[in-house]
C-alpha cells in the first residue's frame, strides 16, 4: 500500500509542487492550506509523514505541531519542515529534518525515503 | 661661574694692583689699557661688570652710552679723578651703579662689587622669569588655539549644566550661549537629559560616551557623538566637565540608505524564496510533464513559470527601483482622488480603533503635479502617525482625526492633519523627521516620517507641526501645484510602497 504524506503549504504552487512530486515518486500525497485545516485532514487520512511550513496566515506551523504531538493518534508522525523563514530550524525542534525553500529535490525524496522505511 | 669682569683703565700699575686685588675674590679679571683693546673685548665677549675709567680716552664716554644702550644689564662701576667725578655722575647719572674716586677705597670697592653681583643675580632671575612668563603665555595661546580651533563641539558645564566656555564651532552652531543651560541649547528642551553623560561624569569621574540628535540655532538635525571628561581643582575634586561632541550626519546618513535597503531586502527575502520554490515546482511540473507527455501538466506548468518570472521580475525592478537614486516620477492627478485614495487607505485603521475621523475635500481643487505612488505614501504615513498618536493616548476617552485640503493664498494645496492624540514634547517635534527616531519604542522604526517628509521636500513643500504634549498635533503640509524648477533627485529608498 502507497505511503501517505500530507503537504502542508499556503502557497498553492508549492502545494502543487510537492503533491506532483510525491505523486511521481510513488506516495499518496494530501494537501492543507493552513495549520487548522492540516489537523483536519490528518485527523482523516492519518499520514506517514508530513511536510510543514512555518509562516502561513490562520494557524501556524509550530501551532499545529504542539497540536499534533499532544494527540495520541497524531503524535508519532514524523514532520519534515520547509519553510522559507530564517531560523526555521528551531521552530520545531523534533522535526525528522528541517529544509530551506528553495528545497532541494533529490534531498527531500532521500529523506523522505528514509523516513518511511 | 665666577662673574666677568672687564677692567679698563689707561693706568698700567693701577690696573695691575686692582686685577691682583680683585681675582682674589673669585671675579674673572680682564684688563685693556687702549681703547682699541675695549673694541675689541667688548666685541668678542659678554661682561657682567665693567670697572672703567671714562676719561681715560676720549671716545670712551660716548662709548659707554652706547654700550649701557646695547646691554642694559652690564653693571658699570666708574673710577675717576676726584675732580672729575662730579662730571661723570653727571653725564652717566643712574646708569652706574657706583662711583669710585681715585685712589680707591678698598672697602668702597668691595661694596661696589657686591652691589653689581646682587643686581647681575636679581636680573639674572627676573630675565628667567619673563622667559617663563612668555613660555606660558604662548602655551596659553596654543591650548587656546586649539580649544578654539577642534572640529567639534566643545563645551564647558558646571553641574548644573550651565555652559562655562564654548569653542568657535560650537558658537558657529548653537550661538554664543555661555552661561545657558546645555539641554536647551541643544535640545530646546526644559529640563536635564535622560542618561546624561556631562552628569554621570560629575559623579564617576569617568569619561562617557553617548549619542545624540541636537538641533542647531538654523533649526537644523545633527546627529552627534559625544564624550566627556572631567575637569579636576587643585584638591582633586571635579568642578566642571568638557564635552566634546563630533558630527556624525553624514556618516548616519551613508549608514541610513544601507540599512533600510537591508531593511527591505530582509523583509523581502521570506517571499523571495517562496517565488523561488514555487519556480523550481514549476521547472519539474514541466520535465516531469515532458517526460510523461502529459500536456496538462505541460502547460499548467509553463503557466507557473511564466507567473513566478514576472513575479521575480517585478520584485527585482522594485528593489532596483528603490535603491537606485531616481528622479520623481511626475503625473498630474486630481487634488480631490489623491486625498482620496490617501484616505481610504487609512480608514480601516482608524475605525479598527474607534477613532473619529472627520474629512473634508472638496471637490473644486483642481490638478497637482506630484509623483503619485510617493506622495500617497507620505500622506498615508502623516495619517497614520495620526492613528498611532490616538492609539499611545490613554488619557483621553474619544479620539478624532481631521483631515482637510484646501488651497492657500499662495495657490498652494494644504493638507491639515489634526489629532487630539498623545502630542510631542519639542525635543520629539525637533527631531520626529529624523531617520531612525522614533518615540514609539519597539512599535516604530524611525524610517516612516523620515520618508514622508523628505517626499514632501522634495515636492517642494513644507511641513509645519503643531503640538502640545498630552493635547495632540496638527501638521499643516503645504504642496506647489506644479513641479519646481529646482527639484532634486531623490536619493533614499523607501521602505515600502
Amino acid at each position: 500500500m502507497k505511503k501517505k504524506i500530507l503537504v502542508i503549504d499556503d502557497d498553492l504552487n508549492i502545494r502543487d509542487y510537492l503533491v506532483s512530486l510525491f505523486n511521481d515518486n510513488g506516495y499518496d500525497a494530501y494537501v492543507a492550506k493552513d495549520g487548522k485545516e492540516g489537523f483536519k485532514v490528518a485527523k482523516e487520512t492519518i499520514p506517514d509523514l508530513i511536510t510543514l511550513d512555518i509562516e502561513m496566515p490562520g494557524e501556524w506551523g509550530p501551532r499545529l505541531y504542539r497540536q499534533l504531538s499532544q494527540d495520541s493518534h497524531l503524535k508519532n508522525i514524523p514532520v519534515i519542515v520547509i519553510s522559507g523563514l530564517s531560523g526555521h530550524q528551531y521552530a520545531v525542534v523534533k522535526a525528522v529534518a528541517s529544509l530551506s525553500k528553495p528545497f532541494d529535490r533529490d534531498e527531500l525524496l532521500k529523506i523522505v525515503k528514509q523516513t518511511l522505511t | 661661574m665666577p662673574k666677568k669682569i672687564l677692567l679698563i683703565n689707561g693706568d698700567q700699575d693701577l690696573t695691575a694692583a686692582l686685577k691682583l686685588y680683585i681675582e682674589r675674590q673669585q671675579y674673572d679679571v680682564t684688563c685693556v689699557t687702549t681703547f682699541e683693546a675695549v673694541l675689541q673685548k667688548l666685541a668678542k665677549d659678554i661682561w657682567d661688570i665693567l670697572l672703567v675709567d671714562p676719561f681715560f680716552n676720549d671716545e670712551m664716554v660716548s662709548c659707554l652710552e652706547v654700550i649701557k644702550k646695547n646691554c642694559p644689564h652690564v653693571q658699570i662701576i666708574v673710577l675717576a679723578q676726584r675732580d672729575k667725578l662730579d662730571t661723570a655722575m653727571d653725564i652717566f647719572e643712574s646708569n652706574v651703579i657706583h662711583y669710585l674716586e681715585i685712589p680707591i677705597n678698598s672697602k668702597a670697592l668691595d661694596l661696589a662689587l657686591i652691589a653689581a653681583s646682587k643686581n647681575i643675580l636679581r636680573n639674572r632671575k627676573f630675565d628667567r622669569y619673563s622667559e617663563r612668563l612668555s613660555a606660558l603665555h604662548g602655551t596659553q595661546d596654543l591650548l587656546n588655539q586649539l580649544f578654539e580651533e577642534v572640529p567639534c563641539y566643545i563645551s564647558v558645564q558646571d553641574r548644573n549644566f550651565r555652559i562655562t566656555a564654548a569653542n568657535r564651532k560650537f558658537r558657529q552652531h548653537f550661538g554664543n550661549q555661555v552661561g545657558g543651560q546645555c539641554f536647551e541649547i541643544y535640545k530646546y528642551r526644559t529640563s536635564q537629559c535622560h542618561d546624561c553623560p556631562v552628569a554621570e561624569t560629575f559623579q564617576d569621574g569617568e569619561s562617557h560616551s553617548t549619542e545624540e540628535i541636537v538641533t542647531s540655532k538654523f533649526g537644523k538635525q545633527y546627529n552627534v557623538l559625544t564624550r566627556t571628561a572631567p575637569i579636576r581643582n587643585e584638591k582633586g575634586e571635579i568642578t566642571q566637565v568638557m564635552e566634546m561632541s563630533t558630527n556624525i550626519t553624514q556618516i548616519r546618513q551613508l549608514q541610513d540608505h544601507l540599512v533600510s535597503l537591508g531593511l527591505m531586502l530582509g523583509s523581502m527575502s521570506h517571499g523571495v524564496k517562496g517565488m523561488l520554490t514555487a519556480l523550481d515546482g514549476g521547472v519539474y511540473q514541466l520535465e516531469t510533464g515532458l517526460e510523461k507527455k502529459d500536456n496538462n501538466r505541460v502547460l499548467k506548468a509553463s503557466e507557473q513559470i511564466k507567473t513566478m518570472a514576472n513575479k521575480i521580475k517585478n520584485m527585482v525592478l522594485e528593489i532596483l527601483y528603490y535603491a537606485k537614486s531616481r528622479e520623481l516620477q511626475y503625473e498630474e492627478m486630481r487634488v480631490d482622488t489623491l486625498a482620496e485614495n490617501v484616505v481610504s487607505s487609512v480608514k480601516s485603521m482608524a475605525e479598527k480603533y474607534d477613532i473619529n475621523l472627520d474629512i473634508s475635500i472638496p471637490k473644486n481643487l483642481g490638478k497637482i503635479d506630484i509623483d503619485p505612488k510617493w506622495m500617497e505614501a507620505s500622506l498615508i504615513n502623516f495619517l497614520e502617525n495620526a492613528v498611532d498618536a490616538c492609539v499611545s493616548d490613554r488619557d483621553k476617552k474619544d479620539h478624532h482625526i481631521t483631515f482637510q485640503v484646501s488651497k492657500n493664498s499662495k495657490n498652494q494645496i494644504c493638507f491639515a492633519i489634526t489629532d487630539n492624540g498623545i502630542g510631542m514634547d519639542t525635543e520629539t517635534k525637533n527631531k520626529m523627521f529624523t531617520l531612525f527616531f522614533t518615540s514609539k519604542g519597539s512599535q516604530g522604526t524611525g524610517l516612516g516620517l523620515f520618508i514622508a517628509y523628505r517626499v514632501i521636500e522634495y515636492h517642494g513643500g513644507t511641513v509645519e507641526v503643531e503640538s502640545e504634549p498630552g493635547k495632540g498635533s496638527q501638521f499643516y503640509i503645504s504642496l506647489p501645484l506644479h513641479k519646481p524648477d529646482n527639484i532634486k533627485n531623490v536619493e533614499f529608498p523607501m521602505a515600502n510602497s
